[in-house]
């Protein structure tokens, strides 16, 4: 990991297109200003853990589509007021 | 766009598909670079509930839904970036489908992070939601209870 020391309104360059600039430190809080182009998607690492993790969870290995199709359908039977068969 | 298959088919065999029914994410899904193609596999009977089903690897499928049936608000802002990665003009509407997953009784879709596909080319991305209030486990209905 490269570990680089700046002060409050300084930037650093990610290549030549993007530009991470310290706008505040609060505390243990600091606020980053993030220049980047459209294209380059910007998280929070917390978010993008979920969503692997999603990913993740669809992907896993299962035999039970089947239970789960029936679970939906029963689910939108009972939401138009159909009759379900127990 | 998707291959439709009878209740209780046997396995479809990857490698008779035509090229124009494989879903491409050229840069894979989020945090799954590899997860680069797939076929939309759907049936009458599955409630909603479709397949994605790998076609570099046939032990990977990913179980998805409309998510507009299910909220009929929902709504993807695209980028103009995302727009022009997927060769969709300001006009086109994408087709969209979030993943489900099961946690113990409870089946969930992942609202944070759909999949919007052009159905014209079938350029396909994941696109991540950061400021809405969605989450990534959905509520969509519970094994076990008939309801």
């Amino acid at each position: 990991v490269l570990v680089l020391t700046r002060k409050t309104e300084q930037t650093l360059h990610l290549g030549d297109d993007i530009r991470v600039t310290i706008l505040g430190i609060e505390g243990d809080r600091v606020k980053l200003g993030i220049e980047a182009p459209r294209s380059v998607c910007v998280l929070r690492h917390e978010l993008y853990l979920q969503v692997q993790a999603a990913n993740a969870d669809a992907g896993a290995p299962r035999t039970d589509m089947q239970t789960i199709a029936a679970a939906i359908r029963d689910r939108q039977q009972s939401d138009t007021g159909a009759t379900t068969l127990a | 766009m998707s291959v439709t298959v009878e209740a209780n088919a046997p396995p479809i065999d990857l490698t008779a598909l035509s090229p124009e029914s494989i879903i491409t994410f050229p840069h894979g899904l989020v945090g799954q670079p590899e997860w680069k193609r797939f076929v939309l596999i759907t049936s009458d009977e599955d409630g909603g509930l479709a397949v994605l089903q790998s076609v570099d690897n046939d032990q990977l499928s990913l179980m998805v839904t409309d998510p507009v049936q299910l909220l009929p608000e929902y709504v993807v802002e695209l980028s103009s970036a995302d727009r022009t990665l997927l060769g969709l003009d300001s006009e086109q509407q994408p087709l969209l489908l979030t993943t489900v997953s099961i946690h113990g009784e409870q089946i969930t879709t992942n609202l944070i992070g759909p999949l919007v596909i052009n159905p014209r080319t079938r350029a396909a991305k994941q696109v991540v939601l950061a400021d809405t209030l969605y989450t990534t486990r959905y509520p969509v209905a519970s094994v076990g209870s008939g309801k």
